[in-house]
């Protein structure tokens, strides 16, 4: 397997950039060539515009502003030179096939032996782009097809040709998996691959049939969206994002590349309702999110954003309303099957779709992959469904699926009869099984080090746990704490069972890692809790459930064996509090970490404040006076500053620079897990330590400073009731720099600031917003 | 002469003493009645409760309503009854004064029922009825709407009546069935049956404005798509000339109900047969218009409770105090008499006490919600209307449902003290004890109020309602926890809040897994809620009575009696706390375990 340190991205639009910012996130050098513009001067603006562009672009392409330095632009007239330094070709240029055989012509003439060559297309086979082709290309080609945005989207579908290096594949497979963090999906190379093929015929299917039922663009999302595990934004919110325009374009395709008797092709009609409505919304501006709106838009109306609908009929806009079904309802409480079978109009547009598109997808095993796996991961990965096709059906019930296709005269995929009323998948002891197209059942193997903790929970009992978290054996001697309330968020049962991770020496293990299999490593203290005690008064929980995480961080702080936080997602408040605890985090690359408890009027009781202060006066040393960590501090918490990557907590010092960042979410526990090994030789627990605070004087320095950005109207009078509130806790209270205050005055500093804010009717409006909107109250 | 006497140095105790009314001119309608004329109007109200309205209420329910052909006679000396109290301005007492009310704030109008409701509860549904009608026109009528009913209304020259249940649906209002279908000139045609229509016939007035709630055709299912229409038993149509042709619309009484007790109090069915309507407010908001009005008509009903109870203790204390029967347990009191007046019983005492304590408790706590509904509409301050807004939303279930409980059980342990006595219709009691039992099913049944409570105030934004009475409480035990004078009056209400604050978290963690959890402790909270309510109104007005007995007040009597009453409210009424908690955290199981079919 070859290594790869130099990498060429060639075409600077919206895939090519993503591209090549993402391969910046993984610290690799890019090189990024665009065609020369006119002009002797400004040659390669395109691509030099392109990387300005991804400075600015929401959602954000590069995970750190630095990042952008790895990247250098060029043009494909002067630069070509430049591609002989790198490992890797990428090609993403436009979808057009002389133009891309051209280009590798001249590729393969500067290019290194050996060095990589792939092509980003969507839909051009891989045997049209090696045509023609030197042979000294086709064993060094492939295509990677990534999915936009690139840098969140885990999907890369590759296509190997026949004469494809082996060396090619695996080094291919090993970087992208590694250093992208992306889940790799072999494909054949059929048209659109897999994830798209099936996309595309669903989103024909949807809007389709939307269209012929007589339903809203809300009540289809509705449907065609959570109930089936699919995000929320449907098909229509979907296109939206994607953009409209696009959409004539791969249905014209999908009708050039598909015969005649696939079912898409008869789903989509050039001269149909769907493709007529969409002519005229492009033709008129609304191409989506990117244009005037598409089915959704967002307007304002006397200051407030309002979210509008378009009718389907007319093309006028209304508010959007939420749909009510009862269908949606039932789904909830008995699952898919009850949607399906509801006899309202929800229900039956929801059957409409699945049957069509849950047949289509099984009828494609084996046309375009050999197994039901690369299907399923493909739709999770790529379109960010939370169960695949085949997934879908085992929750249907395969044979009543398919007697429910027969009944309404639908034909029936053979995958079915193979299935012959089993599962598609199994759980078998350990492993997880999957049918085979012979009508066995194969394990699953994962990759080495790819895992997630559903692996080891199969089959096997947690060690203890309650309803908010669990412990559970990872194997040679690492316990993992696993939080799992709604959202993780942290209550008094997730307290308890923290103190019990921090006596796991006891039940012989030698170290512990604190992750889960979520979206979200955890959103911090359950505010709603916490604010209903506090308007019922009842404080003295609420000390006693400050006091009591305090404790508890404080004992996983000081355990004997070494604790590492396998960071991932949103680790927001109590959250952070907890990963900051830890001797190590080992944080996803996708890692959104703060201190966040101001925007709720609070400020971090959990060691938190503490913590960051400890790390800030690690970092900046007090040569300066006692003030920059101080400040530091205080301003992180105040600004309720989150980061917006795992790169980016390292400068909040959220995470130190020796905590370890992975780049694919299913290498994160296995990753921490060899992090806790590793520190396990020559363990020590940390010294506690004292600190020389300034006090008052401090303290004054920074409500001055308060004062101003409140005089200015900077910040409200009550951010500056709270920032007076944290600045006496960062400053060490009624301390001095002669003396030296310990963690445990610095903890009962943050009780008191945290229970003084939490009987003021400010704070409690800022929680309840937050608790019923999402979103923070300025007041 | 009556037996009533209105408690007129106890609603100006509460009014100005407890609730500081006086510091509240800053509010609209405050700033106009002074302490002299709260004073003044209070006197006359009492006046006519005690004079004109309490000697008519036992014989009116002897006669009862008279019904033939669709008419409804009232009992003799109600026609003139209701034209004194129409006459003295009472209808629209807290109405807008641009169409002839009063203005007063609702804290008073609250005081003038409290007094209405105890000299006759059956008289008092008439007027009361009108006040509604009024409150609704007001808020969700058109500008000629208002025009053509107020001052009609306010004057008492027509009559109003609440026209919501049908023969299928009460409490499920989603399911009424009687259609308005709109006509060529905007109006509606009605067409359905009412039922329970209280004062929905009459002869009081010369016309009667019925608020309907019906559904228009082609309106969503449910309580969205139900609207609320004005249809007068006569049409008045004017020409440019000003004379007016008057016309009988198609509503008629088709029967008046006989029933347990409030006999004077016509209970009608309603038929409406193409019936002209006027929709009141937007079409298929009248749910939203109803419940505008449901706080303060559940305060009214709430009021009635104590009204009651308030009448059944001066009977049954008076009795009490003449009524010679064995003698004391410690020796003759009257040694001189064959035997002593039963009140020296510790059970007769335990009877009367328990009466006086939900009295003077409950008449403090509904007057601070009324003073609430008027600092909610119109107090200057943002927060302080939103505070006071979820006091009035906490509170109004809770008041409803405890003070017409505690209404009927007083009226039951008034008559207990009269022993056969009071069996016998006669001594009047008896009445009282059949008239109270409805207050406890209109406007909402207490167990409805519970689940309200339990299922919607208690978790709405966190339980932001219950901040508006805990906090209040919590301070005050903060403030007043180390002083020894309070402490009997501290100490119980500090251990009994810890006890509701427990339930209150036992519901909400257990009630999320499941909600008969919460539900099927829900009536138990609510009574428990109640008394932690009372227990705080009763400690203020012991602190302030303490203190008005050291600054040497010369109405120490006064004061002493309230220290009196409050210890035995604390020592004997608020411990039933602790076995509330016991009820309500034993959870669903007891109630829910025995299948129906078992039943």
């Amino acid at each position: 397997m070859g290594e790869i340190r130099n990498i060429g991205v060639l075409g600077s639009g919206v895939m090519g950039s993503g591209i090549a910012a993402h391969i910046a996130n993984a610290g690799i050098p890019v090189v990024l060539l665009d065609i020369a513009a006119e002009g002797p001067s400004e040659r390669s603006s395109l691509a030099s515009g392109a990387i300005a562009r991804m400075l600015n672009s929401k959602p954000a392409p590069l995970m750190a502003e630095k990042n952008a330095k790895l990247i250098t632009p060029g043009n494909i007239e002067d630069d070509i030179k430049l591609l002989a330094e790198c490992d890797w070709i990428c090609e993403a240029v436009t979808e057009n096939v002389d133009i891309k055989r051209n280009l590798y012509a001249r590729v393969d003439g500067v290019r290194q032996k050996g060095s990589i060559v792939t092509s980003n297309t969507s839909t051009i086979p891989l045997s049209s782009l090696l045509d023609g082709m030197p042979d000294s290309l086709k064993p060094d080609f492939a295509i990677t097809h990534f999915f936009n945005p690139t840098r969140y989207m885990r999907l890369l579908e590759v296509v190997l040709g026949p004469d494809t290096h082996k060396r090619v594949a695996d080094t291919l497979f090993s970087f992208a998996d590694y250093r992208l963090g992306k889940d790799v999906v072999l494909c054949k190379d059929t048209p659109a691959f897999i994830a798209n093929r099936i996309g595309i015929y669903w989103s024909v299917v949807a809007i389709t049939e939307a269209m012929e039922m007589g339903l809203s663009v809300e009540e289809a999302d509705a449907i065609v969206g959570r109930p089936m595990g699919i995000p929320k934004t449907g098909i229509f919110g979907l296109m939206d994002l994607t953009g409209i325009d696009l959409a004539p374009h791969i249905n014209e395709l999908m009708t050039a590349l598909l015969p005649e008797t696939d079912p898409f092709r008869q789903a989509y009609k050039a001269d149909g309702e769907f493709a007529t409505l969409i002519t005229q919304m492009i033709g008129s501006g609304y191409t989506g999110r990117k244009g005037k709106g598409g089915f959704y838009r967002l307007i304002s109306r006397d200051g407030e954003r309002i979210k509008e609908a378009r009718n389907l009929k007319t093309g006028e806009y209304h508010q959007a309303v939420k749909p009510r079904f009862d269908s949606i309802n039932e789904a909830r409480k008995n699952g898919l099957r009850a949607l399906v079978e509801h006899s309202d109009k929800g229900g039956r547009y929801a059957w409409r779709v699945l049957s069509r598109v849950l047949s289509y997808a099984a009828t494609l095993v084996p046309e375009v992959s050999n197994d039901i796996l690369s299907i399923d991961r493909a739709m999770r990965s790529g379109y960010a469904w939370k169960r695949g096709p085949f997934e879908l059906i085992d929750e249907l019930g395969s044979d009543w699926f398919s007697s429910r296709l027969h009944s309404d005269g639908l034909p029936v995929p053979d995958i079915l009869g193979i299935a012959n009323g089993r599962t598609f998948y199994r759980e078998r002891k350990r492993a997880l099984q999957y049918l085979s197209l012979g009508g066995d059942y194969n394990d699953i193997t994962p990759r080495a080090g790819s895992w997630r903790l559903v692996d080891f929970k199969r089959g096997s009992e947690r060690i203890v746990g309650n309803r908010a978290a669990s412990i559970w054996d990872l194997g040679d001697g690492v316990a993992c704490l696993e939080l799992h309330s709604k959202l993780n968020s942290i209550n008094a049962e997730t307290i308890s069972m923290i103190r019990e991770a921090s006596k796991i020496d006891k039940r012989g293990f030698r170290a512990l890692v604190i992750g889960n299999d979520s979206e979200n490593f955890s959103v911090g203290a359950n505010i709603g809790l916490a604010l209903f005690a506090a308007n019922t008064a009842m404080w003295p929980v609420i000390e006693q459930s400050i006091r009591g995480g305090q404790e508890a961080l404080l004992a996983l702080k000081y355990s004997s064996f070494p604790v590492v936080g396998a960071a991932s997602g949103m680790a927001l408040g109590g959250g952070c509090e907890l990963l900051m605890h830890c001797d190590a985090i080992q944080a996803h690359s996708e890692s959104y970490i703060g201190l966040v408890e101001f925007g709720v009027g609070l400020i971090p009781g959990w060691g938190g404040t503490k913590e960051l202060l400890l790390r800030n006066l690690e970092k900046l040393p007090q040569q300066s006076g006692p003030m920059p960590p101080v400040a530091a501090t205080f301003e992180t918490i105040s600004l309720a500053r989150v980061s917006t990557s795992a790169a980016e907590a390292k400068g909040l010092l959220f995470l130190r620079s020796s905590d370890g960042i992975t780049m694919n979410r299913d290498r994160v526990l296995s990753d921490a897990k060899q992090r806790a090994l590793d520190l396990f030789t020559d363990y020590t627990p940390p010294e506690p330590r004292g600190v020389a605070l300034p006090g008052a004087t401090g303290c004054l320095a920074l409500r001055l400073v308060v004062d101003g950005f409140v005089r200015s109207g900077k910040a409200t009078a009550y951010d500056g009731v709270i920032a007076g509130a944290l600045a006496k806790v960062v400053t060490g209270g009624e301390t001095d720099v002669t003396l030296i205050a310990k963690e445990k005055d610095l903890l009962d500093l943050e009780t008191e600031a945290f229970l003084h804010l939490v009987r003021k009717p400010e704070t409690l409006d800022r929680m309840e917003h937050m608790l019923e909107t999402g979103k923070p109250l300025r007041n | 002469m009556s037996h009533y006497q209105a408690p007129v140095r106890d609603f100006l105790f509460v009014l100005d003493e407890v609730l500081g009314v006086s510091a509240y001119g800053n509010v609209e309608g405050f700033g106009d009645v002074g302490t002299d004329l709260a004073t003044t109007i209070i006197g006359e109200a009492a006046k006519l409760a005690e004079d004109v309205i309490a000697p008519i209420n036992q014989m009116g329910d002897q006669q009862g309503c008279h019904f033939e052909n669709g008419v409804v006679t009232t009992p003799s000396g109600y026609r003139e009854a209701f034209r004194a109290y129409a006459e003295g301005g009472w209808i629209g007492v807290s109405a807008d004064p641009d169409h002839g009310g009063q203005g007063l704030p609702h804290v008073y109008a609250s005081v003038i029922g409290e007094m209405m409701a105890s000299a006759s509860l059956a008289f008092e549904t008439y007027p009361g009825l009108i006040s509604g009608a009024i409150e609704a026109i007001e808020r969700h009528g058109t500008p000629e709407q208002k025009e053509t009913y107020l001052p009609q209304l306010i004057a008492g020259k027509w009559g109003g009546t609440m026209n919501l249940t049908e023969p299928h649906c009460g409490t499920d209002l989603g399911l009424i069935k009687t259609r308005a279908e709109v006509k060529d000139d905007g109006s509606y045609s009605l067409t359905g049956t009412k039922i329970f229509i209280t004062a929905g016939e009459h002869d009081l007035t010369e016309n009667i404005i019925h608020l309907v709630l019906a559904r228009i055709p082609g309106s969503p299912e449910g309580v969205r798509g139900i609207s609320l229409f004005i249809v007068p038993k006569f049409l008045a149509s004017g020409d440019s000339e000003g004379s007016m042709e008057v016309t009988r619309n198609n509503v008629v009484c088709s029967s008046v109900e006989r029933k347990m007790g409030l006999k004077a109090s016509s209970t009608c069915v309603m038929s409406f047969d193409s019936a002209t309507g006027y929709l009141l407010g937007e079409s298929n908001k009248g749910m939203r218009a109803m419940f505008t009005m449901m706080n303060a008509a559940r305060l009214g009903v709430a009021i009635q409770g104590i009204g009651v109870s308030e009448s059944a203790y001066q009977m049954a204390s008076t009795y009490a105090r003449e009524r010679c029967q064995g003698r004391a347990l410690n020796g003759p009191a009257k040694p001189n008499q064959v035997a002593d007046p039963i009140i020296v019983h510790p059970d007769v005492r335990r009877m009367l006490l328990t009466m006086r304590a939900y009295n003077e408790g409950a008449r403090a706590l509904a007057l601070w919600t009324g003073l609430q509904i008027d600092l909610s509409r119109k107090h200057p301050d943002q927060g302080t209307r939103r505070n006071a807004s979820d006091f009035v939303a906490l509170m109004t279930p809770v008041i409803k449902a405890c003070f017409t409980d505690m209404g009927f059980e007083s009226a039951n342990l008034g008559l207990q003290c009269f022993g056969g006595h009071g069996y016998v219709s006669d001594t009047g009691i008896e009445q009282l004890v059949r008239d109270a039992r409805i207050t406890q099913i209109y406007e909402g049944t207490s167990g409805i109020q519970a689940l309200d409570l339990v299922g919607r105030k208690l978790p709405a934004h966190a339980g932001r309602y219950l901040r508006s009475l805990f906090h209040p409480i919590d301070s005050f035990i903060q403030e007043n926890g180390e002083d020894p004078e309070l402490k009997d009056f501290v100490l119980p209400l500090a251990k009994s809040f810890a006890r509701v604050q427990q339930a209150t978290s036992w519901i909400v963690e257990h009630g999320m897994q499941n909600p008969e959890h919460g539900a099927a402790g829900a009536s138990d909270y609510l009574r428990m809620l109640g008394l932690v309510a009372l227990a705080y109104m009763w400690a203020r007005m012991a602190k302030i009575s303490l203190s008005q007995i050291q600054k040497g007040s010369e109405d120490r009597q006064f004061y002493e009696g309230k220290l009196d009453v409050g210890r035995f409210f604390m020592a004997r009424i608020l411990p039933d706390t602790s076995s509330l908690l016991s009820k309500i955290s034993s959870g669903a199981d007891p109630v829910m375990r025995m299948p129906s079919e078992a039943f």
